[in-house]
């Protein structure tokens, strides 16, 4: 090749890639900023408004059984609640090894197989638990009803389990003649566990809707070559209502519950679950001419000591979606949105300032008028119906320096003009 | 009294609005001359008489033969501000020109140049109290702007005699930036960040006038001038400022007394301080001299095409100052042409070093690497 010619490729081949290399832009000089680049945002007005127009607390109506797991507890005066299993489907039939399809004629080792979430077990024990027949042909929602079969003639069985007998799994075994009588007579078996100890007693039990349920096992014959029977739980009431029989298969029912919290406080958690309900009235300008870029619910707690005071609770606020036909607030407390993924731990024994972080909602109010989505949001624990930690705060009819409080912290459109 | 304290209100918040990060880019964007890659290896010199230059309508004349143009022009950048320094790379594509003769006199050329380029991008973190008294947040800005103004010109060109070119120029500008401001705080879960985006756009006209006169073999003048006006400017359907446009007015010599060399110088003067009225945040925009010199030669023969080399060297004055001062800009420049296709083509290169100061402490330096390819149908 001629040194002229590998010149000129040479040269060619520079270019090319001197192109190539600068078709890719880089045009940050932020090192030089310091000096070359004067802000451009505008400065944070920060302001904080009693701008709470109302606040309450209501129940929640995520229905009973729909918690996902189940609280068997003794609290002394405090806390009591009982745990109902139905199987309301029983096998007449068992196909022995090597045989063929006969009737139940006995029934062996009959026990419930309990989830136990044992990070969650209150007391040294031991714990008492007993079984009790609590089929009846009242009301199913009705835990009086259900309540007053907890008696000595209604007794299935009853069993002392020791702290370390609770593992993950258990196995808790039930009247082997009460299984073989409701399977003869084409009966129901609902059983309701009650506990009971010298001391502090509380259990979390997987649940249906907790996706781990009590399951009942049985042998049909004393041949254990045979396979044991397993039910799991079933409900076949109310009959007319599919959803509500399916969360009935097993729930709890409070037979004792903590005093609730005196008129004028805002509770959030507990047995049954509460949320709180918060509606606002924000100044237009602040939604419509400004970007909100924090707010912050600010609410004094009052420390509430009934049940493990230091026990951690995650509250997580969220948005109201319900629009303003729908006027009841505990059903408006119901139709939410997530605005944040974050939530607030809170102790019920702690008292004084606790916030809440609600600036991503100011972005859906934006979008909406307030005569068509009013500006409220809610309070509800992460543990909602597993936890009867209850968590309290003031309310906007306490005195004036402990209100509910809303701290906003706003941005005006920078105008973006020539330089 | 209540109309002055408005004003002072508007330029207190405008002033907000300009963060571009190096001195080139100041106010409404650096000027990248209008000049093809030929001009530029001589350092501006013949660029009153280069065809392919958004400068002289009469200089289309000499094209002899259809030609389509195309330009491009990447700036590597330096900043420095003391002891922090930053490193850009910008891809512009300044220029790009169609020439069409008609008849024995007559020229018609459709040109399109960048006149101000404000592209740019900076991030900034600023501390602001936020929240619960006392609590201090940081917050990072990110200013983005992409775009420039357009010069797109219409010329006619006439040649009176082989020495005498006289052309008319038509000039649009046209074009816009589009902005995007964001403020990022450091947790999504407390706040919300924001973004920001608008979009300046701009119109104008000027006409324009060149002449070119060639008193012998080997000396050539080259005049031209162009009359701003009214430019607009308008934030969606709002107008947000109007300026005249800066008059031009340059001289370029060619002296080809030395065999197989042309060397030439041009003078220019921009009126940018007319621009001035269109900064809100009182960017001040200063009037300013161009000046190259440069010379043209013919080089070696390589893979039987002889080669043209270029040099030159040339100050000028930047539209837009820094903290009130000018910005000024010298540039050295070496550069190159192939002839391609037996000359129904060619390829002209330029590598540029333009050092730009205003004064005081921030320095600049950018590297200019402009490709221009010129193809005759």
């Amino acid at each position: 090749m001629k040194p002229s010619s590998f010149l000129l490729r040479s040269l060619a081949t520079a270019a090319l890639f001197t192109v190539v290399a600068s078709c890719s832009e880089n045009l940050d000089s932020s090192g030089v900023c310091a000096v070359l680049c004067p802000a451009v945002g505008g400065d944070i007005q920060n302001i904080t408004l009693d701008a709470v127009v109302l606040d309450t607390t209501v129940n929640s109506f995520s229905g009973l059984g729909s918690e996902p797991s189940l609280i068997l507890a003794s609290r002394g005066d405090t806390l009591d609640t009982r745990v109902i299993i139905r199987f309301d489907s029983l096998p007449t039939t068992f196909t022995p090894t090597g045989g063929t399809l006969q009737a139940i004629q006995t029934v062996d080792s009959a026990y419930i197989q309990l989830r136990i979430d044992t990070l969650a077990i209150k007391g040294g024990g031991p714990y008492d638990i007993a079984a009790y027949d609590v089929d009846t042909t009242a009301n199913d929602t009705s835990s009086a009803a259900i309540l007053a079969l907890f008696r000595p003639d209604r007794l299935i069985s009853s069993r002392s389990l020791a702290r370390s007998d609770l593992k993950d799994s258990v196995r808790y075994y039930i009247s082997n003649a009460a299984v073989l009588a409701k399977i003869e007579s084409g009966a129901r078996l609902r059983v309701g566990l009650q506990v009971s100890g010298a001391t502090t007693s509380q259990l979390r039990i997987g649940s249906t809707e907790g996706g781990v349920p009590p399951v009942l096992s049985f042998r049909a014959t004393p041949d254990t070559t045979t396979h044991p029977l397993t039910v799991n739980p079933l409900s076949k009431t109310p009959s007319n209502d599919a959803i509500a029989a399916s969360h009935l298969s097993d729930y709890t029912i409070v037979a004792k519950g903590p005093p609730p919290a005196p008129p004028g406080v805002l509770a959030v958690g507990g047995f049954p679950p509460r949320r709180v309900y918060v509606r606002f009235d924000i100044p237009a300008n602040i939604i419509d001419s400004t970007t909100v870029v924090r707010a912050t619910l600010l609410l004094n707690q009052i420390s509430n000591p009934l049940l493990d005071p230091t026990d951690t609770v995650r509250i997580l606020p969220q948005l109201v979606l319900a629009g303003k036909v729908v006027t009841d607030p505990a059903k408006a407390a119901e139709i939410v949105a997530d605005v944040s993924s974050d939530t607030v731990k809170a102790r019920p024994g702690d008292a004084g300032l606790t916030s809440f972080e609600i600036a991503h909602a100011f972005s859906v109010w934006r979008a909406q008028k307030p005569d068509t989505l009013p500006r409220a949001i809610i309070l509800k624990s992460l543990n909602e119906g597993n936890s009867p930690l209850e968590i309290r705060f003031s309310s906007s009819e306490d005195v004036s320096a402990l209100r509910p409080r809303l701290r906003i912290s706003y941005t005006s459109r920078v105008p973006l003009r020539i330089p | 009294m209540r109309k002055l304290m408005i004003a002072i209100a508007v330029a207190a918040i405008s002033s907000r609005a300009g963060a571009q990060g190096a001195l080139s880019l100041q106010g409404l964007g650096y000027p990248t001359g209008e000049l093809s890659a030929r001009a530029e290896g001589t350092g501006g010199g013949i660029a009153d008489f280069d065809a392919l230059s958004l400068v002289s309508p009469a200089s289309i004349a000499a094209a002899g033969s259809p030609a389509l143009f195309f330009q491009y022009s990447p700036e590597f950048r330096r900043v420095t501000a003391g002891s922090s320094s930053a490193k850009t790379t910008t891809a512009r594509f300044p220029l790009v020109a169609g020439i069409l003769p008609m008849g024995q006199q007559w020229t018609l050329g459709l040109s399109s140049s960048t006149f101000l380029d404000r592209s740019s991008e900076t991030s900034l973190v600023r501390s602001v109290p936020l929240g619960a008294p006392g609590e201090i947040v940081n917050v990072t800005e990110r200013n983005k702007v992409l775009g420039a103004i357009n010069d797109a010109r219409l010329a006619l060109a006439w040649e009176a005699t082989p020495a005498l070119h006289i052309g008319f120029g038509a000039h649009v500008f046209t074009g816009s930036n589009r902005i995007t401001f964001s403020e990022i705080f450091p947790d999504s879960s407390k706040y919300v960040s924001t973004t920001q985006t608008g979009r300046l756009s701009f119109a104008g006209f000027a006409g324009s006038l060149g002449l070119e006169y060639h008193f012998s073999r080997v000396i050539g003048i080259a005049l031209s001038g162009r009359k701003g006006g009214d430019l607009r400017a308008q934030s969606g359907d709002t107008s947000i400022g109007r300026a005249r446009l800066p008059d031009h007015y340059s001289a370029s010599m060619t002296y080809d007394g030395i065999t197989g060399a042309t060397i030439s110088a041009r003078v220019a003067h921009d009126a940018w301080s007319s621009l001035g009225s269109l900064s809100l945040s009182g960017t001040k925009a200063f009037d300013g001299w161009d000046t190259g010199v440069g010379v043209e030669a013919t080089g070696p023969r390589i893979m039987q095409r002889v080669l043209a080399l270029r040099a030159g060297a040339r100050i000028r004055t930047l539209p837009f100052g820094f903290n009130g001062d000018r910005v000024s800009e010298k540039s050295f420049v070496a550069g190159l042409g192939v002839p391609l296709a037996r000359d129904r083509a060619s390829f002209d290169f330029a590598a540029q070093r333009a050092s730009r100061t205003s004064g005081g402490s921030v320095k600049e330096t950018g590297y200019i690497l402009s490709f221009g390819l010129r193809v005759s149908p």
